[in-house]
Parts: C-alpha cells; sequence; structure tokens
C-alpha cells in the first residue's frame, strides 16, 4: 500500500505543531521578556517554518512512500507499556511487572504454556530485590 | 609543569602498599554494572557507595570513587552498542553507529573499539590533567557563559548532520526537542507550560525522556526479528574479534587523538562535560571522515569519536575539582563530599599544598584506565550475550526495565511515565524517518543554551555581539566553529571540483 502522508505521519506533526504552540502560548503568557522568551521565540519560529517545508514536501513528493505494516500490535504493546508504567506506582512494581512480562512475552511471540510466567516470576523477583534495592526511594510492592 | 619531588612521593604512596588499590576493580565492577543499567547512573552510584569510604584514608577513597566513575563511563557505552540504550547522556553519540554495528553482527568489533577508546581517551584525559593542571584551572577560570553558549551551540549543530535523508526532518527533530526543554521553570524563574503539575516543574526528565525515545521506541520495532543479530553464526561473543576491534582502534589515529583532546577540554568546563563533548567529537569525526556518508550505519569512526571524547572528559572533569574545588558535575559533587568528609578542600591550596596526593590520585586514575581494559575485556565476554537472548523475552524484559530506569532517576510516577510518552514519540518518530538523537540533544542542550544566553544577555548589558568582541576565548572559539563548519567543507566541495576539473 502507498500514501503520499501516512496517518502516523500526520499524527507526529499535529503532536509537534500542537505541544509547540501551547508552549509558546504558554511562556509568552507568562512573560514577554527577552530573558523568558530568548530561545522559546527563534525556536518556534524555525520550527513553523520546517513545519511547512515537511508538509508541502511530503505533498508534493511522489506516492511511493511505503506504509509500514504492524502498527496495530505496535501500539497495542505501546498502549500496554503505558498501562504498566501508570501501575507501577498504583498497583505495585511487582505485580505490575509480572503481569506485563508475561504479556510481552506471549504477545511478542513467546511459546509454551508454563515458560512466560515462569520467566515473569523470575524476572520479577531479581528486579525487585536487585535493581529495587539501589533506588534510595521507596517502591510500592504487593507481594515481595 | 611538573613537580618531580611531588611526583616521586606519589609514586611511594601508591605503590608502597597494596592498600590503594584494594578497592579499585570493586569500583569498576560496580562502575560497569551501573553504567550498563539505563535509569542506574554513575553519581547514583558514587552516592550510594559514599558510606563506604568513610572507613577509608583518603586516597583509597579517591581511587575507590574515580573507579566507579571510570567504569561507569564505559559501562554506558556497552548497552548503546549491543541495545541502542545510552547508559547515559554521554553515551549517545556511542549508539549512533555501535547499534547498526551490532545489527550487523559485528557487536564484538564494536565493543572492541568502545574499550580501546575509552581506555585511550581516559588515558590521554589524565595525562593531560598531569602535565596542564595548572594552565587548564586557569583556562576554566576564564569560561563563562559567552564560552558556554559557542561550546554548547557547537554541540546543536550536530542535530543537522543526523539525517542524511531530509535535512528539514532532521532540523525539525532537534528544535522540536529544544522547544520541550523549554518546559517548566525558566532561569529567571518564570512558569512555563507546567499545567499545575509540579513534576514539571524542573522540566521534561531527561535521562527518562532518552530513555523513552532511544530504547523503547527501538524495542517495539525490534518485535518483528527473533534475535538482535539475526544471522546465528554471528552470534558468539568472541575474545579473538573483540581484540580485532581493539587493533582497528588504532587504525583511526586522529580520530582517536581528536576525540580524546575534544573531550579533555569540554570536559573540563563545568556544567557542559561528557554529555555535550561526545556529541561535539561524534560531528567533527562525521564531518571531516572521507567516508561521511557510512556514519550512523555502522561506521568505526563514530564509535571511537564518542568514546574516546566522552573518557578522556572524565579528566577534564577533574581539573576543575582539583585546582578549583567546583564540581561541574554530579559525580564530581560527589568527589566534592568526600573530599569534605576528609577534611580537604580542593583547589589552588590543596594542588600547592598537597602536589604529591594530587598526583597520586591522577597516577592512580591512570593505573585504573589500564585495569579497566583487562575487566573490560572479562565483563564484555558476559555482557555481549545478551545478543543470545530470544527478542520475545528480550523485549518485554528491556522495556520493564526502562520503566523502572525512569522510576530509579525522579523517585516518582513522572519517570517512568516521561519513559512511556516518549516511547510513543519514538516509535512515530522512527516510523516516519525522524533522527530520535536529534530530539535528545534538543533537550538536553537547550536548558544549557537558554540559562547561559540570559547570563550573557544579563552580563553584556543586551549586547552580546560587542560582549563576544571582549572575550577572546569565545571569539577565538566561535571563529574556529565557523571555520570547522563552514570553511572546510567548502575548501572540500572547491577541491573537488578542482580535481573533477583536472580529471576531465
Amino acid at each position: 500500500m502507498t500514501t503520499r502522508f501516512p496517518a502516523t505521519h500526520a499524527a507526529l506533526l499535529g503532536i509537534v505543531l500542537a505541544i509547540s504552540g501551547f508552549i509558546l502560548w504558554s511562556a509568552v503568557s507568562a512573560s514577554t521578556s527577552l530573558d523568558n522568551l530568548v530561545v522559546v521565540a527563534p525556536v518556534a519560529a524555525v520550527l513553523g517554518v520546517l513545519l511547512l517545508v515537511v508538509i508541502a514536501g511530503a505533498l508534493r513528493g511522489s506516492a511511493s512512500e511505503d506504509v509500514k505494516s504492524g502498527a496495530g500490535s505496535d501500539l497495542l504493546l505501546l498502549a500496554g507499556f503505558s498501562a504498566f508504567c501508570f501501575a507501577l506506582t498504583h498497583i505495585g512494581f511487582d505485580v505490575a511487572t509480572f503481569v506485563f512480562v508475561w504479556a510481552g512475552v506471549v504477545m511478542s511471540g513467546g511459546r509454551g504454556l508454563w515458560q512466560p510466567p515462569l520467566f515473569a516470576a523470575l524476572f520479577t523477583v531479581l528486579l525487585v530485590k536487585g535493581f529495587g534495592s539501589l533506588f534510595p526511594y521507596p517502591m510500592l510492592t504487593l507481594v515481595l | 609543569m611538573i613537580d618531580h619531588f611531588a611526583l616521586s612521593q606519589a609514586f611511594s604512596l601508591l605503590f608502597t602498599s597494596f592498600e590503594p588499590w584494594l578497592w579499585v576493580i570493586p569500583g569498576l565492577l560496580i562502575g560497569l554494572v551501573f553504567g550498563s543499567i539505563p535509569g542506574l547512573q554513575i553519581s547514583m552510584a558514587m552516592a550510594v557507595f559514599l558510606p563506604v569510604t568513610f572507613g577509608m584514608d583518603f586516597l583509597q577513597a579517591m581511587l575507590f570513587l574515580t573507579a566507579i566513575f571510570t567504569g561507569g563511563a564505559y559501562g554506558g557505552g556497552v548497552t548503546a552498542i549491543l541495545m541502542n540504550i545510552p547508559g547515559s547522556s554521554s553515551s549517545i553519540a556511542t549508539a549512533f553507529d555501535g547499534y547498526p554495528m551490532a545489527r550487523q553482527g559485528k557487536h564484538n568489533e564494536a565493543l572492541g573499539l568502545g574499550l580501546a577508546a575509552s581506555v585511550v581517551g581516559a588515558f590521554v584525559g589524565y595525562i593531560l590533567l598531569l602535565l596542564l593542571i595548572d594552565p587548564l584551572a586557569a583556562l576554566v577560570l576564564k569560561i563563562g557563559p559567552m564560552e558556554m553558549v559557542v561550546v554548547v551551540l557547537w554541540g546543536l549543530t550536530l542535530i543537522a548532520t543526523l539525517n542524511d535523508s531530509s535535512l528539514a526532518k532532521g532540523l525539525l527533530a532537534g528544535f522540536f526537542g529544544l522547544m520541550l526543554s523549554q518546559i517548566g521553570m525558566s532561569t529567571t524563574g518564570v512558569m512555563r507550560t507546567t499545567v499545575g503539575n509540579p513534576h514539571l516543574l524542573d522540566g521534561i526528565p531527561v535521562v527518562p525522556a532518552m530513555i523513552g525515545i532511544f530504547a523503547a521506541s527501538e524495542l517495539l520495532r525490534l518485535r518483528g526479528n527473533t534475535y538482535l543479530v539475526q544471522d546465528e553464526a554471528q552470534r558468539d561473543i568472541s575474545l579473538g574479534r573483540i581484540l580485532k576491534g581493539v587493533s582497528q582502534t588504532f587504525r583511526y589515529p586522529s580520530v582517536l587523538v581528536r576525540g580524546s583532546l575534544i573531550g579533555a577540554v569540554i570536559g573540563a568546563i563545568p556544567g557542559v562535560g561528557s554529555s555535550v563533548a561526545n556529541l561535539v567529537s561524534y560531528g567533527e569525526a562525521k564531518r571531516t571522515s572521507e567516508t561521511s556518508e557510512t556514519f550512523g550505519k555502522g561506521a568505526p569512526e563514530g564509535v571511537i569519536a564518542a568514546e574516546s571524547a566522552n573518557s578522556s572528559s572524565e579528566g577534564g572533569s577533574m581539573t576543575a575539582l582539583l585546582a578549583l574545588g567546583i564540581p561541574g558535575g554530579a559525580a564530581t559533587a560527589v568527589l566534592l563530599a568526600a573530599f569534605s568528609f576528609h577534611n580537604i578542600i580542593g583547589g589552588p591550596s590543596f594542588i600547592r599544598n598537597q602536589t604529591d596526593v594530587v598526583y597520586s590520585i591522577i597516577l592512580g586514575n591512570l593505573g585504573q584506565v589500564v585495569l579497566l581494559a583487562v575487566i573490560g575485556l572479562l565483563m564484555l565476554r558476559v555482557l555481549g550475550l545478551v545478543v543470545r537472548v530470544p527478542l520475545a523475552y528480550l523485549v518485554p524484559s528491556v522495556l520493564a526495565m526502562c520503566a523502572w530506569g525512569g522510576y530509579g532517576i525522579t523517585g516518582t510516577i513522572a519517570g517512568p511515565l516521561t519513559v512511556a510518552g516518549f516511547a510513543g514519540l519514538g516509535w512515530l518518530m522512527r516510523r516516519n524517518d525522524y533522527p530520535v538523537a536529534a530530539t535528545v540533544i534538543g533537550l538536553l542542550l537547550g536548558r544549557m543554551m537558554e540559562g547561559e544566553l540570559v547570563r550573557t544577555l544579563q552580563i553584556s548589558n543586551g549586547q552580546p555581539l560587542n560582549y563576544l568582541l571582549e572575550r577572546p576565548i569565545a571569539l577565538a572559539l566561535f571563529v574556529f566553529m565557523l571555520l570547522v563548519l563552514v570553511g572546510a567543507p567548502l575548501f572540500k566541495t572547491l577541491r573537488q571540483r578542482r580535481d573533477d576539473r583536472a580529471g576531465t
């Protein structure tokens, strides 16, 4: 399948535009002094020009860019990863890690009924007792 | 330049008993482990083990802590090469060519290149420190915000060279990073884009962002494969091939020496250090290489330039600490804490009155570098085993470690969430051929740039160009940067045209 402007590219440029626009607006609203805008203003101006150049280039270019496959499963794992990051400090580092690693191994093609959960359990214990013990911060755990 | 009497006393301090060396090997191992795990910082390792040094004498404590520093600087490069995860910001440029080499099955050679470049770089850095500690200290005192602006600008120019297929995409990625660096409280105390979230007061945490955009997004991309190195025959860990990489390093003496010198000088500038040194060195290696088109695709020069610079910057960063008592970064701040525990104050009087101790620290570090070569070679055989782990198991495990690493840096939910957010951004960028490294460089240097620019504007009373003319070091750096960035490529093009004309 080919397209001039893949949806993921449009999404990326939309994110860049939205975040940069918000940072500029927020900085200008906070203070219009030179000290405050010395980097934000020129960077925003150049970014605006670059966005136009990239969009124009993508629209003018030939429709030969392949749409890469596998976005659905990548996004699923990414969503799972985001949920895992959020769950770490909410349900506990141990349980969240165990569930995520188990599910991740299965989603990535790990075979067998008992190997993925066993690996996830061993890895979690190693992480909590090894990596976790080096943290200078308190770490919420549910089981370990 | 060298006080020979103090030097002979330093030798006797170091070599009359084995005691100063007792903790060097454990220190190197701790540094290697902390450096190679994303989220565990070298400074964190030094802080965690600082209390252990309270029972040691001063020299032993210094050698132990600097061994962690030395091991950590190299450890960050190992994961950058094997998994595209820079252990710290000082290893960003190592991943540019080290990781493509690993994917091509040349992980042994890449690890050898990295080790040899690190050893040579650290050696050069400490030799320069030994010979030039006084003039370097005087130079550091003359460096102000204007000079820092020029150095940071130099680091930023690398953004433009990171994407060969589209300059606009490379620049857009870099400028977006610069924009993101403006989130949080400004240098002058103005709140920007914090949306009422206290976690954003200090801006976006750079290391979790780096872990997310580099590592997590790359791991998602790897899922279709079965192993990091697809060719089974290439998956071995071979000491012979690591040593081949080591010997290959010396085929690029100019890259090695230039990287080491850039690292030592930039490393001496407090607050800039190895994060910028490896980028500047990589950029210069690419610009001056006859085969610049191979950079980013597995060029050995890229690994050598980055690793030699980040290792030699360690010696540079010790300049300000020993000669002026100023810590240039988090790691040297921990060293300063060890100084104060032993009732020692760094600075001109320390160098003048306790020259033998200063020389002992420097010589001890030179010895550590030799030990690093041995320990590194032994450890590489273990660390390199990662290429034999099936990706179905490696990807979720390392993703989990990335999130943990984010927490390890911030101690709050902000770390893991930053990793997740930047993983998504990195996935989108890689899918559409944007260089993620440019965004990290922008994010890393944007804050530094703003602070130094504001200070320059304040000092110069709003006349930075006039002020530039009054600062000989800044002016010289600026002219040199222009010559390197504009003059050298122009000269190269003119020479090529002349050769083409002569050929036809």
